[in-house]
This record gives C-alpha cells, structure tokens and sequence, in this order.
C-alpha cells in the first residue's frame, strides 16, 4: 500500500481536489438526511390499519329521502350487501381507517371538566363492524345486536358500552396490569361508557395523527344522509364484486353512490402526499449521486491525462498495471472520505438540529453508515474508467514525450 | 548480459511506417559502460526502450541475463524492469507532487521493501549523489544537476545490475555534465553495466566503448573512428 505518499500528494493539490470533496460531503450530508425522512415515511406508510385492506371496499351514499325514511334505507341497503353472494359482511358508518376525515372525541378516567382527555376516533357502527373491518376481538365481547341504537343531531345521549383498540384503553389505564374490560370511562365530560371489549388494531381515520391507534367503536348508527358503507368480500373477490355492488345499490334512485374505492385505493390516496415525498427525494439523491459520480469521473480523467508523463515513468520504475490501477482507486477513496467523513459529521449535525426544532425522529444507527458505503461504491466505479485507462498508458512515454 | 539478434522496431501510423531499428544485432557484458551515439532520428532511444523493456520489439530476439523478453507477460516485465534496471532521462522524470524522499521511495514501495529498508536505501543513495540533506524538498526547488541526481539515486536505490541512460546530461550546463559524468563513473566502477545515449562525443569518450547508431542499425567502424577524432 502506498497511503502515505498518495495522502501526501494530495495534500500538495488540496485546491485542486476540495471542490469535489466538498461536493461529495454535501451528497453525504443530503443524502443521510433523505433517507431518514424516507425511512420516516416508509415506516409510517407500513403501519398496518387494523383492517382485511385486500378485501375492502368502501363507498358513500347520498340520499335524497325525508329524515324519516333514512334508517328504512340504511336497514335495507345493509341486508341487500349482507346478501349477496361474494359478500362477507357490510356497514354503515359515519368514517373508517384511511379516510382522512371522521369524528374525535376525549375520553378520560374521571368524570368532570378538569380530568385530562385522551383524544380518540369514533366510529359508528353495529355489531358487524369487528366482522367486516377484519380486526381481531382480543378481550370482551361484541356488541349485542339488539344493542345498537339510532343516533343523529337530536338525539344527545351518548351509548353507554364501547370497544377500544388496544393503544387507547392502554393508553387510558396505562397502570393497570388486569383485564381492562368492565372499566368505565367518560365522554362529553360526565356520560360513562362502559369497556365492552377490545379490539388489537383499529385505526383512526388521520393517519398523521400522533394518536392514530386509537379509536373505538360505538353501537350507535348515525342516520343522516351521508352514509359511509364498509363492504368485505370474500378474499380474492374485492375488484369482480365491486361493479356488482355498484349495479346493486343503483337500484334504488333516490340517492347517488360515489367514491365507490377499494381500501388499497384509499391507503393510496391517503399517502399520496408521503409517496410523493418519497420519490422527489429518491429521484434528488439519485440526481445528485449521479453528478457527483460524473464529477469523480471528470476529476479523475483530468488527473489522468495530467499524469500521463508520471504514470508512464511510474511504469518504468516498475508499477504494474493493476499497481497503476490501484493508485487512482486509493487516491479517490481517500478524497472521498474526507468528503464523506465531512459529510458524515455536518448530517448528523444537521439531524440533531431537525430532531430538535422539527421532532424528526433521530438517525437509525445504519443510516450514515448505508450512505458511506454508496458514496465509496459510486466513488470506485466512477474512478475505476480514467483508472483502467491510466493503466494502460506505455512506459515508454517516459522517454518519449517532453 | 545483453544481448539482441536482428532486432527490428517498426512504428506504424495510418499514413507511414517507420523503421526506427533494422537488423539491430549488440551484445553487452556485465560490467561495461557503452555510449551509444548517432544523428538525430537514427533509433538511439528506440534501442534503449527495448533494452529497458519499455517497448516491445517487432523482430529478432532479445536476451536479458540470458533470458528471452519475448517470453514475459507484462507483470514479468514491469519486475524486471523494477529489479534489475535503473533508468535516467534527459528530462530526469521526478515526480513533482512527490518530495525527494517520496521520489526515490517509488520503485522500492513497487519493489515490497519493508519501511526500514526503504528508509535505509533511500538516505544511502541520497547520500552518495550529496543530496542527503535535501530529504523533504521538493523537486521544484532543486536546480537540473540536482533533480538530476535525485533521479540517479532513485535509479540506483534498487541497486539495479544495469543503468539505461537517454541524454542524462542533455539538460545540464558544462559543470553540472560534468559531475554526472563523473558519477556514472563511479557507479561503473561498482559494477553496474551502463549503456548510455549522447550526443555529445566528449562525454561518449567516458565509456569503454562506444556504438555509433544510423538508420537504425549499429554501423561498425564509424563510432570507433569518431572517438578517435575526438580524442585525437
Ligand atoms: N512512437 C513513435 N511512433 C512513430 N514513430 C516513432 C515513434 N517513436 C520514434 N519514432 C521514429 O523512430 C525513429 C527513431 O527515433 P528515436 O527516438 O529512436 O531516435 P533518436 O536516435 O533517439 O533521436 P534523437 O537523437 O533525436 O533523440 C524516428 O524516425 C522517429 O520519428
Ligand atoms: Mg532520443
């Protein structure tokens, strides 16, 4: 290895080589940083939303009947889809996971206007809810069919049982070790509600939301006029019963269907705005990966043909081609991690300061150390063309040219 | 120790070729000093770079310490050339990114000696061409007979049996000529084997024998003939 003297030599062309150094430490530093928000994201976007996503489909009804006819319409149009073969089990409801839009309420342990709240999602439904989501009942029961109330903007009673997700009613009692089942929290302040079961996963519908595991179902159908159904199909079924289920509420004329998507379509459509962050990053790096890597290359080309006499000479006194070769691939790793070292310490830099002004979670451990590797890689291969053509330059060029 | 039979050297571009040596036969024993001579363009620096395997020849055979050349793979050749060569330019060659000391370093770290022992052959040969004191300078800040005589001690920090020098002194003034010359001299006196390309026939006289070069062939008689003018 000869280290020292091509350090050395570097060291006496420091102008020449700190440009490209620099550039490679605003790569490292860049790129560090844009894998931890894709990480970030990736993670978020990997969540699973407590529901059977494959078998799903979800639409809006609008109707256009008097107030008195809707819960007739609701009744009938969840007994048709209950019905139909290739169906598993259907509800309405007021929102589900994904949706971007729903109802939160506090919930807290103690009744009164001072005891802190824990904010929840809260989905209206009946006691085919936990069969059609596809969540898993971990403790208690479900509701009781003849437990499910009618629910609208007159009626302010609130429904004394409900089921919660695992994360809220942990998060409600977070001391308890027993089964939280039987306890008794409150809403609106003073109406109880009584812990009837407990689901694993459900989640809310804002999937930006710190408290997005929590929400919890009430036996309570709310009977205005927008309704939201929530359809699961046999498995494998979804995209063939989709037209079907179409064609079928169509029948009757008194209100439209719209947004008629299948919750893959709705996970979709609810991170669109992190799947977009995701690829402008990803193409940013890349981008500027590529041109740092053209930028090794032009230097090392340049480098070459100033060298030609000397490589030529170094061939004289002995060097092998694979000796010449290894010159340019040590002299570009050892610019490369001072630029990648450099880079290295203003990315971590960078990201403590965004963990502290922008609660960006902190780097995973093998963050820096996947993007030195790329940017050693992408250094090498971009070396390795001028290198390969440095070793083929003729000893005799030592005595031939001036 | 050298010895080549009816080498031929053509060069060929699109356009021309050019025969740079024909039928170039000489045979050189250990321990001599030869001059090589001869008009510009008649294949003097041609001959040196196959005898310094810094070429390939187009015909006839070359033998090396009574090996054939022809028979070595480029790996084969860069350690003999490593080993057993010491080269000089008319133009000396140091590398100007590199100090003195890395400059003389370079054919021993391609050689795999060992940091102490490089350390040791670099200040003895730096010792011997009076430059030991000149370790971290640069090549820039040395005058010609003085880079010149780095690039000696390189050449010689390997202890190579055989020293090829093209024009050493072409750059050099009168004095500065001189001292090489005088350190050749010395070298030969060790046993190095030295073959030398000049033009200049007061220093050809220095060597033991002298081979005068036209059109790419070693002409009997005339370099001998020459010397003796000169001398004379
Ligand atoms: N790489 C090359 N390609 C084509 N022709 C070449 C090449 N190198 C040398 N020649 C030609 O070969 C012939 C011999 O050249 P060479 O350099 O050996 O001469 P020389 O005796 O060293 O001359 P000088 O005294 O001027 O240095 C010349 O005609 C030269 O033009
Ligand atoms: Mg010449």
């Amino acid at each position: 290895m000869e280290l020292g003297p091509i350090w050395r030599a570097i060291l006496r062309n420091k102008s020449s080589y700190a440009l490209i150094a620099l550039q490679i430490a605003v790569t490292m530093a860049i790129m560090v940083n844009a894998i931890a928000i894709i990480q970030e994201r990736a993670t978020q976007m990997a969540r699973p939303s407590g529901t059977d996503e494959d078998n799903i489909i979800t639409l809006t009804s609008v109707a256009f009947v008097p107030d008195a006819d809707m819960r007739t319409m609701i009744d009938e149009d969840l007994a048709l889809l209950r019905g139909m073969p290739g169906v598993r089990d259907a509800i309405a409801t007021n929102s589900f996971p994904l949706r971007s839009g729903g109802w939160s309420m506090s919930l807290s342990t103690e009744p009164g206007p001072n005891s802190d709240g824990i904010g929840t999602a809260i989905y209206f439904s009946d006691e085919h809810a936990i069969e059609t989501f596809g969540t898993n009942l971990v403790a208690g029961e479900n509701f009781a069919a003849d437990e499910i109330t009618w629910n609208n903007r007159e009626v302010s009673t609130w429904p004394a049982t409900g089921i919660l997700t695992r994360a809220l009613a942990e998060e409600l009692f977070p001391e308890e070790t027993g089964s939280l089942v039987g306890k008794t929290v409150f809403i609106n302040e003073n109406d109880p509600v009584k812990i009837v079961g407990i689901v694993d996963r459900l989640q809310a519908p804002w999937n930006g939301w710190e408290r997005v595991e929590n929400s919890m179902l009430v036996p309570s159908r709310r009977d205005g006029e927008f309704q939201r159904y929530v359809i699961r199909t046999e498995p494998g079924m979804r995209d063939e019963m989709i037209p079907r289920i179409e064609a079928a509420l169509a029948a009757n004329k008194d209100r439209i269907i719209e947004n008629v998507r299948s919750m893959t379509e709705v996970r979709e459509r609810s991170y669109t705005g992190d799947s977009a962050m995701i690829t402008m990053l990803t193409f940013i790096v890349s981008l500027l990966t590529v041109i740092t890597g053209l930028g090794i290359v032009g230097l090392a080309s340049f480098s070459v043909s100033r060298r030609t006499r000397q490589i030529g000479v170094r061939r004289a006194l002995g060097a092998t081609r694979p000796e010449i070769m290894r010159y340019f691939m040590i002299e570009n790793f050892l610019i490369s991690s001072v630029g990648i070292i450099t880079g290295g310490i203003l990315a971590v830099a960078l990201n403590i300061y965004m963990v502290q002004e922008f609660a960006l979670t902190p780097l995973a451990w093998y963050v820096v150390p996947i993007a030195m590797v790329i940017l050693w890689l992408v250094g090498q291969a971009a070396v390795a063309g001028p290198a390969r053509r440095a070793s083929g330059i003729s000893p005799s060029i030592a005595t031939r040219s001036i | 120790m050298l010895q080549m039979n009816n080498v031929s050297k053509i060069y060929r571009t699109d356009t021309v070729e050019t025969h740079a040596l024909r039928e170039f036969s000489l045979k050189v024993e250990e321990g001599e000093f030869v001059s090589v001579t001869g008009p510009s363009g008649s294949g003097k620096t041609t001959f040196l770079n196959i005898a310094g395997l810094l070429e390939d020849l187009s015909s006839g055979t070359y033998e090396l310490d009574g090996r054939d050349i022809s028979k070595l793979n480029d790996r084969e050749r860069s350690k003999v050339r490593n080993e057993k060569i010491g080269f000089i330019f008319q133009s000396f060659n140091l590398i100007p990114e590199l100090n003195i000391f890395d400059n003389v370093d370079v054919p021993l770290r391609y050689r795999g000696f060992k940091a102490p022992e490089r350390r040791k052959r670099i200040e003895e040969s730096l010792e011997l061409v009076g430059l030991a004191s000149r370790l971290e300078h640069m090549p820039a800040q040395l005058s010609g007979g003085q880079q010149q005589r780095v690039a000696i001690a390189r050449a010689l920090a390997g202890e190579p049996r055989f020293l090829l020098a093209d024009e050493p002194t072409g750059n050099l003034d009168t004095n500065m000529a001189d001292s090489v010359m005088d350190l050749l001299g010395e070298i030969n006196s060790t046993g190095t084997t030295i073959i030398m390309v000049t033009h200049e026939l007061t220093l050809a006289t220095r060597a033991n024998r002298n081979i005068f070069v036209r059109d790419g062939s070693v002409s009997d008689g005339p370099g001998d003939l020459q010397l003796a003018a000169v001398a004379g």
